[in-house]
């Protein structure tokens, strides 16, 4: 890749952008007049916005006492609005309805209220004056002979309006009947209230300046950055297309990947700029018109500033990373247009996908932890709002995670994207009929030796749906045999089943696909050695992420409850059902159809980190994803080195061995309760061992290995792996062209 | 300097399943040559050109020019050829002289070499008048000079010419089978396609003459004459197409 005919391409497109009146319109002409304009529009229409008033009926206002008064000359007594001048804003009715026989007050109320006579009606009980004049130690027996009833409609927001205004006005004449009757009694008014409440917010002025805009600015970020990606990403790619000048630029020297490259860096460019142009307006516009509202308000409570300088400084750092990310979705989306027109039908499920994610950080209950942090766009949000906050110290705690997923979301896309570059189905892709039955068919006539990369994609997401759908099905398991029966339910019908049955149906050779192959003895024993030297490193993995994710108390509860039920069965069954027993059936779904299909993308690392992931977000807690990443990759590896399923099996039934024996052996020896008593030779064993391990401090009852014992155990483990490395694999014909491609040399052939 | 040996190209369609476009297409040509494509609409011409311009990869054979294979090789392929199709249009939003210099970058010319080679161009095929005008505002004619004068810029040995007399008026078509005489002569290797069967006989040294993906009939004009007992290059050419059909409709 070279990084002159990158910086060519972009130039180009900047250039070509540029001249482009609608582009330029929508990037910097919009944002610098659409806000102006919308706060414009907004204090115009704020000048004529007034509250209109509400018809209220009022029935029975005979029987209520005449001090202190609710109603003067036809309307609620102006001692009871909070501003004098309100009173016009409930026009009363004090006629009294004529009751037929057995007619209630609350239908002819209903009646009145859904032909639109009145907007809320109050029904004082004949019972009422008499409450008034109850006695002290007197009891009360029927609450509905005097209890006022307010009727309503609360699907109309009118009738909510006048509802609400009656409440307050009720309330506040109640408090007066309170203080009237104490007076009347020679009692100190303040008896009723014995205190008041006094608010005070306490933060700064910046930081609440900080907190109102972190609520708007980042949502405005998102929104912008993904907009003013997608047209200029339409206009280079998809129009290039329909302009027919896509293919002039494929064939010039310039590869693949540097045009992909060209092309982002424009629409990454655009979409930076789009946002920070929108966010300096909205900024200033907005300051503009709170200050004014402020003004208006001359209470003060309103003086909201401009952002601090640093909220703008985090907003652009988390900026690059999202441009990046979204430029790449929707150059990728835009090269599988065919035409402007269809490039634009793409933005509405992004931006539907999106919206959730952004919106989410918004509510005030989400917070920053390991799976929020876990998610994309989300999880930069939050960060975002950590540090604006000033919260530095989660920010850093959270940093890694959040980086680790915006930058694979970022080079995925991207990857995506220079794919899609070399499709010649997508470049050149003519419109063509489809039918469900001539695609299944399609499917069976054209199937190859392995799975296509989309069928590879396909199953992987089938397994995780599977997966949540008969976790929200399953009732709780409550012993060892439920234990059994969920676990080998799940295993053998939802992740081995459907992998089978896919590749029966969908493949040429069931036998290619699965890895199904006798390999050579020495890889068996390698992968044995290969698992008992990562042993140590995975104890210590999984010790290190509690560390920094601590599992929360309710998992922790759920996972007592598991091992209490797992205690005291057999060895035998432990190991049949929890480790050989998911080594096969995750081994031929993962390193088997998914693996063999993931290599159609022509690279394997690509491969053994996509199948990995799905193999992560299999397991359903966070702490156990991150470490079944790892341990995913390392088989991954083994699998494409050694081309049969048989090392991984054996991999990873040694892996989960070591792990289960561990637990309960470590619990029986250290801590001798509800695991067990030690025997007199895992005492043995543990008097051995017992310089070479250390009690872990977050993972209770357990123990890991000392340092010195890690860092020998990773020096046999990478031997091992580089042995693996050595071994003679067969390579995809993707991969190879992948090779070819990548070392093409000047000297001709 | 340029060889094709037994090139092939299957789709997968949907409906019909997998369509040969291109089925074992064997020829040689050298410099200072013109190898021409006939073949009505759909013989697979566009599919043999773009697999040589590596816009396309095949899916059987080989395919090298001046030593390069045009599937492991692709980018050093691009910088020993120039192409020209009606699917290589100009950037609406750059003018005549942006457009070639901005190719010209691409294959790594620069400075007063690139300026030389630009004024060169621009000389000989007469399109100092439209040196500033954008894409958008040229004629189809003006396009096509523009696309050639691109696909000219670094100076490849070997040109292809993808039905490029398409939509030009008699003047201009003229002029360009003029030009690509003139390349000829000095030396370049040019593989022409066309349906018009006169541009073919006035321009071309070999000719193949290719229908459904299939060659029918290869060698210069005279052996072609020669072989089929025709003189008439229209007529051979109709003959050769209908028996064709013949055959295949023939169970």
């Amino acid at each position: 890749m070279k990084w002159s005919n990158i910086r060519l391409i972009l130039h180009r497109e900047l250039r070509d952008q540029f001249r482009d009146r609608r582009t330029l319109f929508m990037i910097a002409v919009l944002p610098i007049l659409l806000y102006p304009l919308m706060g414009m529009a907004y204090l115009q229409i704020a000048q004529f916005m007034q509250e209109h008033p509400v018809r209220v009926w009022l029935i029975g206002v005979d029987s209520l006492p005449a001090s202190p008064p609710l109603v003067t000359d036809g309307h609620f007594d102006a001692s009871l609005f909070a501003n004098a001048n309100s009173v016009s804003l409930v026009e009363l009715s004090l006629e009294q309805p004529e009751l037929a026989e057995g007619e209630e007050i609350a239908s002819v109320a209903r009646e009145a209220l859904v032909a639109n006579e009145f907007d809320a009606v109050v029904y004082f009980p004949s019972g009422m004056k008499d409450r008034m004049q109850i006695q002290l130690n007197e009891t009360v027996s029927d609450e509905s002979l005097w209890n006022p009833e307010v009727f309503f409609l609360g699907a109309k927001d009118r009738s909510r309006a006048a509802f609400d205004r009656v409440n307050q006005i009720l309330g506040r004449w109640r408090t007066l009947l309170v203080k009237q009757t104490l007076a009347d009694r020679e009692i100190p008014a303040d008896i009723a209230t014995p205190f008041r409440i006094r608010v005070r917010d306490v933060s700064e002025n910046a930081s609440l300046n900080a907190a109102i805009w972190s609520k708007i600015l980042p949502f405005i970020l998102i929104v912008w950055a993904l907009t003013g990606a997608f047209y200029p990403a339409i206009d280079i790619c998809a129009g290039e297309k329909e302009r027919g000048t896509l293919e002039t630029l494929l064939s010039s020297p310039a590869e693949r990947n540097e045009i992909v490259w060209g092309k982002l860096l424009t629409v990454m460019v655009f979409s930076v700029a789009t946002s920070l142009l929108n966010l300096f307006s909205l900024v200033l516009t907005g300051t503009v018109i709170i200050s004014h509202l402020g003004f208006l308000q001359s209470n003060g409570s309103f003086a909201v500033g401009p952002p601090p300088l640093h909220t703008m400084g985090w907003l652009m750092l988390a900026l690059l990373p999202l441009a990046a990310m979204f430029s790449a979705l929707a150059l990728a989306f835009a090269t599988l247009a065919r035409s402007s027109k269809e490039g634009q039908y793409y933005l509405l499920p992004l931006l539907l996908v999106t919206m959730p994610l952004a919106t989410l950080p918004i509510m005030p209950t989400t917070e920053i932890n390991l799976g929020t942090s876990l998610i994309p766009v989300t999880g930069v949000m939050l960060l975002l709002r950590c540090l604006i906050e000033g919260d530095y110290l989660t920010a850093f705690k959270f940093v890694g995670p959040v980086t680790v997923v915006t930058l694979t979301c970022c080079w995925a896309a991207t990857r995506w994207a220079v794919k899609q570059f070399n499709e010649e189905s997508v470049l050149f892709r003519e419109n063509e009929r489809f039918d469900v039955i001539v695609w299944v068919r399609h499917l069976f006539r054209d199937r190859g030796d392995t799975p296509s990369l989309a069928e590879a994609l396909m199953c992987g997401v089938l397994l995780l749906v599977l997966k949540f759908f008969a976790q929200l099905a399953a009732a709780t398991p409550t012993s060892w045999r439920d234990v059994v029966v969920s676990t080998s339910i799940l295993q053998i019908a939802l992740i081995a089943g459907p992998a089978l049955l896919m590749a029966v149906m969908l493949t040429g050779s069931v036998r290619k696909t699965l890895l199904l192959r006798m390999p050579r003895f020495t890889t068996v024993i390698a992968a044995v050695l290969l698992a008992f030297f990562l042993h140590p490193l995975a104890l210590s993995l999984s010790e290190f992420i509690q560390r920094l994710y601590p599992i929360s108390p309710d998992t922790i509860e759920q996972l007592a409850a598991f091992s209490g039920m797992i205690t005291n069965a057999p060895l035998w069954q432990k190991l049949a059902l929890m480790a050989l027993l998911p080594a096969v059936c995750e081994e031929l779904a993962f390193r088997g159809f998914i693996l063999s299909g993931l290599r159609h993308i022509g690279s394997k690392g690509m491969a053994i980190i996509v199948s990995s992931l799905f193999f992560a977000v299999l397991h359903s807690i966070l702490q156990q994803s991150l470490a079944a990443f790892f341990l995913g990759m390392v088989i991954g590896y083994v699998a494409i080195h050694t081309g049969s399923i048989l090392p991984c099996i054996v991999f990873h039934a040694i892996h989960n061995s070591l792990q289960l024996i561990a637990a309960s052996f470590f619990q029986r020896v250290a801590t001798g309760s509800a695991a067990g008593e030690a025997s007199a030779f895992e005492t043995a064993i543990y008097n051995r061992i017992e310089p070479l391990v250390v009690e872990s401090t977050v993972m209770p009852g357990m123990y890991v290995y000392r340092i010195p014992v890690i860092i020998v155990s990773i020096i046999a483990a990478g031997v091992l792996l580089y042995w693996f490395r050595s071994l003679p694999y067969v390579r995809t014909p993707e991969e190879e062209l992948q090779d070819a491609l990548e070392h093409q040399s000047d000297s001709p052939r | 300097m340029l060889h094709v040996r037994q090139l092939t190209k299957t789709y997968s369609d949907l409906m019909r399943g997998p369509i040969t476009a291109l089925s074992a297409l064997t020829l040689d040509v050298f410099e200072g040559q013109i190898y021409g494509l006939l073949g009505p609409n759909g013989a697979g011409k566009t599919t043999a050109l773009r697999i040589l311009a590596t816009v396309l990869q095949p899916t059987g054979g080989t395919a090298s020019i001046n030593g390069f294979d045009v599937v492991t090789q692709p980018s050093l392929v691009r910088r020993q050829l120039g192409f020209v199709s009606t699917n290589t249009a100009v950037y609406d939003r750059m003018t005549a002289r942006e457009m070639v210099e901005y190719f010209g970058r691409l294959h790594g010319l620069d400075g007063e070499l690139l300026e030389d080679r630009i004024n060169q161009i621009f000389q000989r095929l007469q399109m100092n008048e439209i040196r500033d005008t954008l894409g958008g505002k040229m004629s189809t004619g003006m396009k096509q000079k523009v696309s050639i004068a691109r696909a000219l810029i670094h100076d490849p040995p070997v040109l292809i010419f993808d039905e490029a007399t398409v939509g030009l008026d008699v003047l201009v078509a003229r002029s360009l089978l003029a030009i690509i005489s003139e390349l000829r002569d000095q030396g370049k290797c040019i593989i022409y396609s066309t349906h018009i069967m006169s541009e073919v006989e006035r321009l071309c040294d070999r000719i193949a003459i290719i229908h459904r993906g299939h060659v029918l009939s290869e060698g210069s004009l005279e052996e072609l004459q020669e072989r089929h007992q025709e003189d008439d290059f229209e007529e051979l050419f109709f003959q050769l197409i209908s028996q064709n059909e013949d055959q295949r409709l023939t169970p």
